[in-house]
């Protein structure tokens, strides 16, 4: 216990400039919310530690750079993420349909397969135009989960971080017991072997 | 080690605070010292004697570590516990956290490698108890002026251990290590939920019942054990059952029998209260001392751990007959103790019985935390005491066997109550008020006194207790057991234990958790710039740019900042045409640091920067700088500006898609020509390159000396830059320079495109067996560079025919230039461009057809260039 927590995580939030990545993140880390929009130059992180069914899990959530020009430099970022949060907006068709480009960079910069769609600004319905029967499809339809959160008024924020937290949690629990039962095959089958031979 | 330290000298990389110049120089008042600090991390009575650097290797990373030397004032002991530095320099306590706790007990050592001499034998291991022993090494120089030299570090650990041997053996000094446990539940999270342990504490009632009997090394399997175990109304929910005199023979006393026996556990559990269900928890057996746990079923999910012990205090106060068991255990958040003992016999001996006492109290300890009897909140010492009842010698011995007797009356005589007053023995423990007759000594299946030995009656069989929000809810003996000399005795507690409400404890953890991530976010260090864009503004080939910004420290702390170096193949902080400087620094508090960023795109970056400009299809920079700042974020400025094209690094084919000069192209124009790949050229030949062949073709004689080398001189001389607006504004005044930099010009020309001119076939053209063969592959380069190498071919076949220059000099620097090829390989690849070129430049070639359709391609070429312009 020494160190603070049981595991740490690295999660990435990707999406477009402007569809609200570092107000996710500031609403999850400090539980605050700044109006005024600052474009993200770089490459923000925040920790956060969460007790998931006991267990300490610290996240390092980094917030990444949306504008296009920054797209190759951040996708070196992708490298060591344990699961991608993938923002599009809701009152910006454009964002979601960018989504899949997103999705690509994905699958071309990562191997992790954790990740979240999440559909930020959902608080003024009149501005909504990416209706959530839509996202609901192509969510499913890619596989992965849909959050539509508010980041203003901290709607699903906190459901949104500990689901993609806890599906880390569960998939980094998974590959472990598997590599545990392979190394107890790798034990038994020698054993097997011999025991071949002596019978024959 | 004595002659490897240098104790006068001192490592200039220091971690910590700051050297003594900074001090002086921002007239701050003086940081604390590193032992300051370090002192800080501890309580008012720990007092850190000394700090020793040392480091661990975690996965072949050094950790670096302190290892402080601490004693604690309340516990009278010494530790070592080792620090990690969280954030360096260490300016506060938060900086550092425990790690490791090594009390400096009587099973602790210090192992020093016997091989000294080498830099990788400075190495030691702590050990404590029955752990793994952690390794550290140490550097042989500190730097840290207070720290110790491994030696005097080593000798002040020997003396403070042995100084605490020394104090063991002392009675009256009670050595506690619990302080220790503070520093094991480390991190600041643990530390806080500590501090606010009561808001989510509550208590819980459970009901405790204690028994115990000494069964004269009988066993009683038939006895109805019911009337001794269950008592109570209500069902316990934990049982602490003390036997003494189990087994009292010869062997099971010489070979310390702690053999536990089923049937006799088997029988307590039958006879424990019907009405809920019961299982055995822990037992530990010492020769005749049993003590055994029982709990109610379901209870075992809250009880953390359980340990067991023994001690010793029969004949020779070495073997088992007399002594203690005793069984530690965490029930939520309370430490309960249970100890049965069996003191030393005898109505004489008391002074033996307090010493019996004092000794387990003193020294059984359980391992697994170091954890004495009396570092438990809740304490139950059961068994046969063996106190008895002294009468004056004017009170009949026959009085005490009057069973009419007031048990007050009898109880003034009681040596425990006595010894309990002077302090001699359970001190500070309680006792419920005595309503039973002496439970010592009857004969066997009765309920009449000793009548064999005449013994006294006594109150041997005895429970006491120590702790907080304890209740004695009964305390009796049995009189129907009728068959041991000894009547059992139990007594029932209501104890109210410390429990987490978890839900209020998932709160307070939650707000916990919150706060200390919120200080590391906070406290991530931050710098901040000026400027995320540069821009450069227009940018032209072969001229420095230059631009400055500012970063600068506005956080609490110093920070370091580099730029990131990125990703293979580039491999560098920046592209090749910006230069950076610094590329890292630290920056103290409240200062700026100014960044220098040189823009030149020249002969050696000028092919990657025009690569770039022709695949970058989102807005063009010149780069994106990736300024880091150590354990904090990553901030991006964006070089910026617009290349003005040059004819220089352009293909012959891109400069044949031209209709005027470069000037009046824009980077965009420019990078849609480069990435056109249709046919239609506008012009045969460039008219750059035909100007300089003109320029030079005219200067005669004064061609000798040029076409040395392939490799221009850098920089550039002066007058290159003119040469260059000369030719990308097709300008109509005299050529600015002279025959040499025209010849430099003309090389550059034909050097810096991408590709090759004679691309792609130049692997084909080395590997060509014939004239013929190579004249044919010519003959199928595109158009625009067909007739630039033909064009070329022909003014320097008239320099070497007028011996301007030697034919093998110009062959070797201009197939050089050509024939640039990276797949080609073999050593020979000089010699083959050089036989290459000889087939068109050399004297033979006259003797030969012309290369391409008629001999008259110059003339011709030179007609078309001059219509289409």
């Amino acid at each position: 216990m020494a160190r603070g927590f049981d595991h740490l995580f690295k999660l990435l939030i990707i999406g477009d400039s402007g569809v609200g990545k570092s107000s996710l993140l500031i609403r999850y880390s400090d539980d605050t919310f700044s109006g005024s929009y600052i474009t993200t130059i770089g490459v923000d992180f925040k920790i956060r530690t969460v007790v998931i069914d006991g267990l300490r899990v610290k996240l390092q959530i980094w917030d990444t750079a949306g504008q296009e020009r920054f797209r190759t430099i951040t996708s070196t970022y992708y490298r060591g993420t344990h699961g991608v949060i993938i923002v599009y907006d809701v009152t910006n068709g454009d964002s979601f349909a960018n989504v899949r480009r997103w999705l690509e960079e994905i699958q071309n910069n990562c191997d992790v397969v954790n990740k979240v769609l999440v559909g930020n600004k959902n608080d003024d319905p009149d501005r909504k135009v990416v209706i959530t029967e839509d996202a609901q499809r192509f969510a499913r339809q890619m596989d992965i989960e849909l959050y539509e959160t508010s980041a203003k008024d901290n709607i699903n924020v906190e459901e949104m971080f500990l689901s993609i937290t806890r599906q880390v949690l569960n998939h980094k629990l998974r590959t472990a017991s598997n590599e545990q039962q392979k190394d107890t095959i790798n034990l038994k089958h020698p054993k097997n072997k011999r025991k071949n031979k002596c019978c024959s | 080690m004595e002659d490897e330290h240098e104790p006068t000298c001192r490592p200039n990389g220091s971690t910590s605070t700051g050297s003594g110049d900074d001090i002086s120089a921002t007239n701050a008042p003086p940081p604390p010292s590193l032992l300051q600090i370090v002192q800080k991390k501890f309580k008012d009575n720990e007092k850190v004697h000394s700090i020793f650097e040392a480091y661990q290797l975690k996965n072949q990373e050094h950790a670096n570590r302190i290892l402080a030397v601490v004693s604690s004032l309340s516990g009278g002991t010494y530790a070592i516990i080792s620090l990690s530095i969280v954030r360096t320099p260490i300016r506060f306590p938060t900086d550092l956290t425990c790690t490791n706790v090594f009390p400096l007990n009587e099973s602790f050592q210090i192992l020093v490698d016997g091989n000294k001499g080498f830099k990788s034998q400075l190495k030691f291991e702590l050990l404590t108890g029955d752990g793994k022993p952690a390794t550290f090494y140490y550097y042989i120089m500190k730097s840290e002026k207070e720290s110790l030299f491994f030696d005097d570090f080593y000798a002040q650990i020997v003396s403070f251990k042995m100084s605490m041997s020394d104090r063991h053996l002392s009675p009256d000094f009670e050595l506690s290590y619990v302080w220790l446990n503070d520093y094991r539940q480390v991190g600041e999270v643990k530390q806080e939920l500590k501090n606010r342990e009561s808001e989510y504490t509550v208590y819980n009632n459970y009901k405790i019942y204690c028994a115990t009997w000494n069964v004269n090394d009988k066993s009683f399997m038939n006895s109805n054990m019911n009337l001794w175990l269950s008592c109570s109304t209500e069902p316990p929910d934990i049982y602490a059952i003390a036997l003494q005199e189990l087994n009292n023979s010869t062997e099971a006393v010489i070979l310390k029998d702690t053999r536990l026996d089923p049937a006799w556990i088997r029988k307590m559990l039958d006879s424990v209260h019907p009405d809920s269900q019961y299982e055995e928890l822990r037992s530990v057996r010492l020769v005749g001392l049993l003590l055994t746990i029982i709990v109610r079923k379901g209870l075992k999910a809250h009880i953390s751990r359980c340990r067991i012990n023994s001690i010793t205090r029969g004949i020779l106060k070495m073997m088992g007959n007399k002594g203690a068991v005793a069984i530690s255990l965490q029930l939520n958040e309370g430490n309960i103790c249970f100890v049965n003992s069996h003191l030393a016999a005898h109505m004489a001996n008391v002074a033996e019985r307090n010493q019996d006492y004092n000794i387990i109290e003193k020294d059984l300890m359980f391992d697994d935390d170091q954890r004495h009897i009396r570092d438990h909140d809740h304490i139950f010492w059961i068994g046969d005491l063996n106190y008895r009842l002294q009468i004056p010698p004017d009170i009949p011995a026959s009085w005490l066997r009057d069973k009419n007797n007031p048990f007050e009356a009898m109880l003034i005589h009681d040596q425990l109550l006595q010894e309990r007053v002077q302090r001699n023995c359970f001190v500070d423990y309680m006792e419920g008020d005595i309503k039973f007759c002496p439970t010592y000594k009857y004969n066997p299946g009765t309920d009449n006194y000793d009548t064999e030995k005449m013994r006294a009656p006594a109150y041997c069989d005895r429970i006491l207790w120590k702790g907080d929000r304890i209740e004695q809810l009964a305390y009796n003996s049995v009189m129907e057991m009728r068959e041991s000399d000894h009547k059992p005795v139990y007594a029932i507690f209501n104890v109210k234990i410390k429990t987490r409400d978890e839900k209020k404890y998932k709160r307070v953890q939650e707000e916990v958790l919150k706060a200390v991530d919120k200080r590391e976010n906070d406290n991530q260090p931050q710098i901040t710039v000026d400027t995320t864009v540069i821009d450069f503004g227009v940018v032209t080939f072969n001229e420095l740019a230059i631009r400055d910004f500012t970063v600068s420290n506005n956080c609490p702390l110093p920070v370091n900042f580099q730029f990131r170096i990125k990703d293979p193949p580039l491999n560098a902080i920046c592209e090749k045409w910006l230069k950076v400087d610094p590329h890292n620094d630290t920056l103290p508090i409240d200062t700026e640091r100014t960044i220098r960023v040189k823009l030149l795109p020249d002969v050696r970056s000028i092919r990657g920067l025009l690569k770039k400009i022709r695949t970058t299809n989102l807005k063009f920079d010149f780069d994106t700088l990736i300024l880091h700042v150590e354990n904090g974020a990553d901030k991006f400025i964006s070089v910026t500006g617009s290349y003005q094209p040059s004819c220089f690094g352009l293909s012959m084919e891109t400069l044949c898609r031209t209709d005027r000069p470069m000037c009046q192209y824009s980077q965009e124009d420019i990078k849609q020509l480069m990435n056109d790949v249709t046919p239609d050229y506008r012009v045969t030949m460039p008219r750059e390159f035909f100007l300089l062949i003109d320029y030079l073709h005219k200067q005669g004689p004064k061609l000798v000396g040029t076409f040395q080398t392939d490799k221009p001189q850098l920089p550039l001389v002066g007058n290159f830059n003119l040469v260059r607006d000369w030719l990308d504004t097709w300008s109509e005044d005299p050529f600015p320079g002279d025959a040499q930099s025209a010849a430099v010009a003309l090389l550059l020309l034909l050097k810096l495109p991408e590709q090759p001119l004679l691309e792609p076939l130049v692997g084909h053209l080395l590997e060509s067996k014939s004239k013929a063969e190579a004249m044919e592959y010519i003959d199928i380069l595109s158009a625009p560079k067909r007739n630039v190498f033909m064009h070329l071919c022909m003014f320097l076949r008239v320099g070497i025919e007028c011996q301007y220059y030697e034919l093998h000099q110009v062959a070797s620097v201009f197939g050089r230039i050509l024939l640039r090829s990276k797949e080609y390989t073999r050593g020979d690849f000089n010699t083959r461009c050089s036989e290459v070129m000889m087939h068109f430049i050399g004297p033979d070639i006259m003797d030969n057809p012309p290369l391409i359709g008629n001999g008259g391609g110059n003339v011709q070429v030179s007609a078309q260039f001059l219509n289409t312009s």
